[in-house]
């Protein structure tokens, strides 16, 4: 997404003259890369860190940004005394410091003492730096005045579609429409008209920023630092103008703004205000009496400090958690029986399902109702990018992980027996989008006001009933539309894109898949591609509960192009010369698996020549009932849901949530993620697991070189990563990483939320979303040999800094022995654990979850064998 | 139908006060609501049937005098007509959908029973508001929705910007309540004991009344149409709806979509008949709506943001009904006023899918919003460009895009003079100073040898060291004490001024003080508490977040602020009004100093709450360097 360099150089920080430019790219490396609100993309909040080890960035961090980095003292003594955190890791996670054994001894002691206050932030450069010491002395709430100019300016320039009337001309820039409302308007554009800044209006940005920069920081040494206390005291919309600055393609409508824009307005804005407010003048940050302790901008601040207590009980937790996984999976001789189904005869169905957590418990309960069906796991994008517009979108989006750029474009049609049936006219049910102020809106309210009091009563007391618009809310497309898949000439469009793809990229695409989860023989005569998407009403956070690898939109187009693809003939026919035989007998069929309705939808059934009748409508029984249980395992982290024995219930529950106007938690999410498993499903098919783990399917065997886990891991780094740490930190500091609770969210210019109408942009993930999330790195278990990762991760280039940085935790697993192994720099660790650590053992899932309201350890499901 | 009245009024109370003393688990508090708002949806349905079965009356209930002394009397007094039972038809309707909305919205949010307690405070002011039978008991239910609006507004203490945005709310409402307390004090003075809304009309049809007090009617025509500008957002003070968005959703859309907005046009439907009896206040109404129709109109054409738009979007219709109200309208209003907040009430709930609305949905028609079309997006619509010379393009932009300049307009012209005349104030300098207590001395000694001119000048005085008293507190920023104190003091003043115009009312003066000293020590004794680990001055505008650190001391410290600015809690909000009406039923120009300083008075100690209370608990802590 963004192309800046990840490794700092200094040479800006040293005081041999000031440079603007490099200065600004220095500072915005720390800047939030959260785009605009339509496509929500997982990512480490702490990318600018990513070249530091994990527990060094985070205290880094902490020392810029003012944010907490771990979680309250008594939280980790409370998982302790209950057992979730456990002696040997706390063993394991003190040897992990190198301290010597008197060191540990003490360090021990210390654990356990009462302390409340060291999880706060630390002494910041966002909350006490120059310009916080600058404002207190001066008695001025400056960034309760300037911010609320900056931001109308920013939110009108920059709006997407919210306001009437639009700021910029076509083309033009922020500043120049800036100053064309300022020096070319009857009203002054305050504070612009101020005598103290209106003289500079006809310098160049560069050179106003220098000006300014003299009269209020009065020393070179500290202008970089000044701009970067400016920045991160609207952390959200600064980082949202530098995402616009260096991607425009964010933006729907284009829009040309930068960073140094922003900072030449924002500070004649605070030199115009200040001089105002101190008419007799007032001392630059250099003159001020003394600035001591106040932290400075340097080689120091950047150094980190970790503080070991927490350090050796967050690792302590993670060992314990990833023990639960790691100990269940240890043993091969219980899971042969489950080998025999796989590998003996053909299964009834296969069904290829996303990585994503949410689809861990959808597999396991419908291997439980059906265990003739196989599933396999891969990114949701099903390894075929592309921009998809669909019938009823506005514009095209990119349908594949962020890492990837698309050069296809795939629209939608209807069919040619349809009848084009969209009106011109909104729907009339919609009309209370539309504000309309005035004579319009003065009529409306006389008339038809008073029909929304039976609007408003309806939808708050009977969500269970449809919504009106919950279809055309939903993602389902409509039954009667094909994609344009398959391109008829090589003449890119306007944008540069290729309209649809040939025979041989759609071979390539498919067969690369197969290969990937390593299904290319025994097919079986259906094969399911199931996308998801999750629909949710009043959620302006939508696209962050949609699939992931498709950054954030919901999978079905996918699916449907890959079912499509590999039904071809002609595309079945180029497999078959690269080894990968489909029997003719084989249909591929789409579905999507709506996450928060725990709904199925089936795709293109009627484009099947000779559709498998008999294994779909297994396939959909097996899968309704899968969907209840499914429905019901979710609901016991629902306070207010049903917890009874009804699979119907708890299904009826999950369908009114995602209706319900009033409903701040459609469904958690990926609030549980915490496990990624990369192997055979042999190796986890025993296993309950608690929607904890991403799961992608790898067969070992047909990678000796570690090219095939090399694809797989460079989508699970970003996107599985992206995942965890964005909610680990979204937990770890809500307000200053996440974006708070949601309730009092207001949409800005479909850019993002504020609190308020005149709020700086939230990013990061809600108090909603993260609110039962533990914590914890993302631990990978891959079901390969240590020497062929490293193969892998010699080829991952930057990537390999998730790993070797332990922002993921990896460990390689033997197939055959289940010997496990955990990375690091220094190299493959062996992993034991104290003998007597057992997983706990179940007959089925049903048994394990009732009643139980916090995350639930690995358990090993007896009842698998049949 | 008397009992029903009544059951409207103490239901919502009662579960204030129940959802206060639970333990604050979420089904209890959800137990009590649901109870209360049926209880109150039966009580209010039962009494508007039996209402429209006795053929619509105007019905008027006494239920008790709460203090009567010469010629002065506070009757508990309800009124029912056609405008109060469509306010409480609305009332009850949109709160109940509100309760059990938020019964799941606000599920495992912090504050929870904050919450509740607040919206049933402001339910029971809005009833007291709808059914008050004269402008006394109005006024008191007017202060407790100004005070759970507050309270709301600053519901997520812990950023600066809700709690600066409450206070700004706060004190457009207590600037505008002047309205409402001269109004009250002035109908006294006019009418008497005949005040009351049910009579308003009979007054009004003889003719006498008018010509008699002609400049007394107009006068209170503007207190009243002050008093509902302010709360109903009007011109000039229409900047503050927007900004009050920062509650939960729900609370936004009950407050600024639906209730609150509308209580300035409640009051003026009450009062109809004082200010249309004459053609220049209705003009006034008439050019108010109008101006905030087209500030408004043209403000929501820039809002970048969808509550902001919403806000304007309710303004512009309240404009409307402020015009319709002038041409006399009344049906029509109610009409316009059910209407408008019900769909701005649920436009605001679901005002989160807006996203999605113009990202998935519109794109496909040709609705309002199209991204597609370049065309709209950019610069003003084509009509707005091809005929107006680009220099007035961009002034109405900026016009538009500064909201009328109405902000800095109220700033400037209010606020800051007030601000600049507190900073020089030392009220320590002139207690020092040997000639002025020199003089008071001597005259002192005049006035009480029974030199009545003394008096008259002593009382000048004193009341004119009661305002400087508020200005230096509403000025002061460095410490919350001496603002407290210098706050107290001036309603000392207040007293001492009336005692010397009249020292037969110094029954009154005690239930004034009555109310004031407790609150005074009270909070004295709070703040040293909270401050004696504190070093204040080293970082004076720090939110110190006691709400949570210290909340016992922060709800002392809340009841005591109430008290001493004469909320309607202790008797010193009716002696406030005892002091207004005797001492300016002698001395009319006292009824300006004293107005001035209940404004400032409100707003300093607001202020100390705020900083004190408000914000979020940082301990900063160093991280061990050793380790």
């Amino acid at each position: 997404m963004t192309s800046h360099t990840s490794r700092y150089d200094h040479s800006t920080t040293q005081s041999s003259g000031f440079n603007l430019d490099a200065s600004i790219d220095y500072v915005a490396r720390w800047l939030p890369i959260q785009g605009p609100i339509k496509d929500f993309v997982h990512h480490n909040i702490l990318h600018a860190f990513q070249h530091l080890r994990f527990h060094e960035a985070l205290s880094v961090a902490g020392k810029l940004f003012g944010a907490r980095s771990y979680l309250p003292m008594d939280d980790y003594q409370m998982l302790y005394r209950q057992g979730r955190i456990k002696d040997f890791a706390l063993d394991w996670a003190l040897n992990q410091t190198g301290c010597n054994a008197e060191q540990q001894q003490a360090l021990r002691a210390i654990l356990f003492l009462q302390d409340k206050h060291s999880h706060y932030p630390p002494i910041s450069l966002a909350n006490h730096g120059l310009r916080n010491a600058w404002l207190t002395h001066l008695e001025i709430d400056l960034n309760a005045m300037v911010h609320p100019i900056i931001f109308r300016l920013l939110s009108s320039f920059l709006d997407q579609g919210i306001s009437r009337w639009i700021l910029p001309k076509n083309g033009e820039r922020f500043w120049d429409s800036v100053l064309r409302l300022a020096q070319n308007s009857l009203l002054p554009l305050y504070p612009f008209n101020e005598p103290a800044v209106a003289g500079l209006l006809n310098d160049s940005p560069d050179e106003i920023i220098s000006s300014c920069l003299q009269k209020i920081v009065g020393a070179e040494t500290h202008y970089q630092q000044y701009l970067l206390e400016i920045l991160l005291a609207h952390p959200g919309w600064s980082g949202m103008v530098r995402v616009i600055e260096q991607n425009p393609q964010s933006l729907l409508v284009k829009r040309l703004i930068s960073i140094k824009e922003l900072l030449a307005v924002e500070l004649l804005c605070e030199l115009a205000i200040v001089s105002k407010r101190k008419p007799g003048g007032f001392p630059a940050i250099a003159e001020l009496p003394s600035l001591q302790g106040i932290p400075l901008l340097n080689e120091k601040l950047l150094q980190p400090n970790v503080p070991l207590k927490f350090r050796v009980w967050h690792d302590a937790m993670e060992w314990s958690l990833y023990s639960e996984l790691l100990v269940a999976m240890k043993n091969p001789s219980q899971d042969e029986g489950e080998r025999q189904t796989g590998v003996g005869q053909s299964p009834i169905a296969q069904a290829l399902f996303c990585i994503d957590d949410r689809e861990c418990s959808i597999r396991r309960n419908l291997e439980e109702v059906n265990p003739g069906i196989e599933t396999f796991g891969a990114a949701g994008f099903f390894g075929i990018d592309f921009f998809y517009k669909g019938l009823d979108d506005a514009y095209p989006v990119a349908q594949c992980p962020v890492v990837i750029t698309p050069k296809h474009l795939v629209l939608e049609s209807l069919d040619e027996s349809q009848e084009e049936k969209k009106s011109g006219m909104l729907e009339f049910s919609k009309m209370h989008y539309t504000a309309h102020s005035m004579f319009r809106g003065w009529l409306y309210t006389q008339t038809l006001g008073l029909g929304y009091a039976f609007r408003m009563a309806w939808d708050v007391f009977r969500p269970t009933a449809k919504l009106p618009g919950v279809r055309t809310l939903s993602e389902v497309s409509d039954a009667h539309t094909h994609l344009h898949l398959l391109r008829e000439n090589d003449e890119p469009n306007a944008d540069g894109h290729l309209l649809g793809f040939s025979l041989s990229e759609m071979a390539d695409r498919i067969g690369g898949l197969l290969r990937n989860i390593g299904l290319t023989e025994n097919f079986s005569p259906l094969v399911m591609v199931v996308a998801h998407g999750s629909s949710s009403v009043n959620n302006p956070h939508f696209a962050a509960y949609d699939c992931g690898a498709c950054s954030g939109k919901p999978g079905a187009p996918n699916a449907r192009a890959f079912a499509w693809m590999a039904n071809h003939d002609g595309v079945r026919a180029i497999l078959r010369e690269r080894g990968i035989d489909i029997p003719a007998a084989t249909r591929f069929v789409s579905a999507m698996h709506n996450t928060s309705r725990d709904e199925m939808s089936y795709f293109d059934e009627h484009e099947l020549l000779e559709p498998p009748v008999r294994e779909l409508q297994v396939f959909k029984q097996s899968m309704e009932i899968a969907l209840e249980r499914n429905a019901r395992e979710r609901c016991r982290w629902f306070e207010l849901a049903p917890q009874s024995e009804s699979g119907k219930d708890a299904h009826q529950h999950v369908k009114s949530r995602s209706s319900s106007i009033f409903e701040p938690r459609p469904e958690y999410d990926h609030s549980n993620n915490l496990y990624c498993v990369v192997g055979r499903r042999a190796i986890t098919r025993s296993l309950f697991m608690d929607r904890r783990s991403f799961l992608h399917s790898y067969d070992a065997a047909t990678d000796p070189g570690g090219e095939i886990l090399a694809k797989i891991m460079s989508a699970i780094f970003p996107v599985c990563g992206g995942i965890n740490l964005q909610y680990m930190f979204s937990r770890l500091d809500n307000s200053v990483y996440g974006s708070g609770t949601k309730l009092p969210h207001n949409v800005i210019g479909l850019l993002g939320v504020a609190n308020g109408v005149e709020g700086d942009l939230r990013t990061g993930l809600t108090q909603q979303m993260i609110e039962v999330h533990e914590p914890a790195r993302l631990l990978i278990v891959i079901e390969q040999a240590p020497e062929i990762i490293d193969m892998t991760l010699s080829r991952l280039g930057e990537l390999r800094d998730w790993a070797e940085n332990e922002w993921v935790r990896m460990v390689a697993c033997l197939p055959d022995s289940r010997e496990m192994f955990l990375y690091s720099v220094k190299g493959w660790e062996k992993i034991e654990f104290p003998a007597d650590l057992q997983a706990p053992a179940a007959e089925q899932s049903e048994n394990i979850f009732p009643g139980r309201d916090k995350t639930i350890p690995v358990h090993r499901l007896s009842g698998r064998h049949q | 139908m008397n009992q029903l009245l009544l059951a409207c009024q103490i239901l919502p109370l009662t579960a204030l006060l129940s959802i206060m003393l639970s333990d604050g688990s979420e089904k209890k508090i959800t137990r009590i609501s649901y109870w209360f708002s049926h209880a109150m949806g039966i009580s209010i349905f039962a009494l508007l049937a039996l209402w429209a079965l006795s053929g619509f009356p105007r019905h008027e209930y006494h239920w008790f005098t709460l203090y009567e002394q010469d010629g002065f009397s506070f009757p508990i007094l309800f009124y029912l007509d056609k405008v109060s039972a469509a306010y409480l038809f609305c009332v009850w309707t949109i709160f109940a959908v509100i309760i059990k909305y938020c019964r799941v919205y606000l599920h495992r949010e912090t504050g929870y029973k904050r919450f509740f307690q607040t919206i049933f405070g402001f339910v029971f002011g809005l009833n007291l508001i709808v059914l008050s039978g004269d402008i006394d008991l109005l006024f008191a239910g007017w202060e407790i929705v100004g005070i759970s609006s507050f309270l709301l507004i600053a519901f997520y203490r812990h950023r600066p910007q809700p709690v600066r945005n409450a206070l700004r709310a706060y004190t457009i409402y207590r600037f505008c309540d002047v309205g409402l307390l001269l109004g009250a004090w002035m109908s006294h003075l006019l009418f008497h004991d005949s005040s009351h809304f049910s009579t308003l009309h009979a007054l009004f049809e003889n003719q006498a009344i008018l010509q008699d007090n002609y400049s007394g009617i107009f006068m209170l025509s503007w207190l009243i149409i002050l008093a509902a500008s302010g709360k109903s957002a009007q011109f000039p003070f229409s900047f503050w709806l927007p900004r009050a968005m920062e509650g939960p959703t729900p609370s936004s859309a009950i407050f600024y979509g639906a209730l609150s907005i509308h209580l300035g046009v409640f009051l003026l439907l009450r009062t109809q008949p004082i200010w249309s009896s004459e053609f220049l206040p209705r003009l006034v109404v008439f050019g108010i709506g109008l101006l905030t129709v087209i500030v408004a109109s043209l403000s929501e054409k820039t809002q970048s943001n969808i509550k902001g738009q919403l806000a304007y979007a309710s303004i512009v219709q309240v404009g409307f009904m402020f015009m319709e109200l002038s041409m006399g309208l009344e049906s029509l209003v109610l009409l316009h006023f059910m209407g408008n907040a019900f769909l701005r009430c649920y436009q605001l709930l679901v005002s989160p899918s807006i996203v999605t609305h113009l990202l998935r949905l519109e794109g496909a028609v040709d609705g309002d919003f199209t991204i597609v079309n370049a065309e709209r997006m950019h610069f003003l619509p084509s009509t707005i460009r091809d005929t107006l010379p680009e220099v007035l393009q961009n002034t109405l932009y900026v016009f538009a895009l500064q909201e009328g300049n109405l902000e800095r307009l109220v700033k400037t012209l209010l606020w800051d003079p007030l601000k600049r005349l507190g900073a020089k104030v030392k009220v320590q300098g002139y207690i020092q100073n040997p000639w002025l207590l020199g003089g008071i001395a001597v005259l002192l000694l005049f006035a009480l040898s029974g030199f009545d001119f003394a008096k008259g000048v002593l009382a000048f005085l004193v009341s004119v060291a009661m305002v400087l008293a508020s200005l230096s507190a509403f000025a002061q920023k460095h410490s919350p004490v001496k603002v407290w104190n210098t706050v107290a003091l001036s309603s000392f003043l207040a007293g001492i001024a009336v005692w010397l115009m009249s020292s037969a009312y110094w029954t009154d003066i005690m239930l004034f003080l009555s109310g004031i000293i407790p609150a005074w020590l009270l909070g004295w004794w709070v703040l040293e508490k909270m401050l004696e680990h504190e070093n204040f001055v080293a970082s004076p505008f720090v939110f110190r977040a006691m709400a949570e650190t210290r909340p016992r001391l922060a709800l002392l410290l809340f009841l005591s602020f109430l008290g001493l600015v004469g909320f309607p809690i202790t008797p010193a909000f009716l002696g406030e009004d005892l002091l207004l009406t005797h001492a300016s039923d002698q001395h009319p120009w006292f009824a300006l100093p004293i107005t001035i300083t209940f404004v400032m008075n409100g707003v300093a100690a607001a202020r100390v709450f705020l900083r004190l209370c408000m914000g979020r608990p940082t301990e900063i802590s160093y991280v061990d360097e050793s380790k």
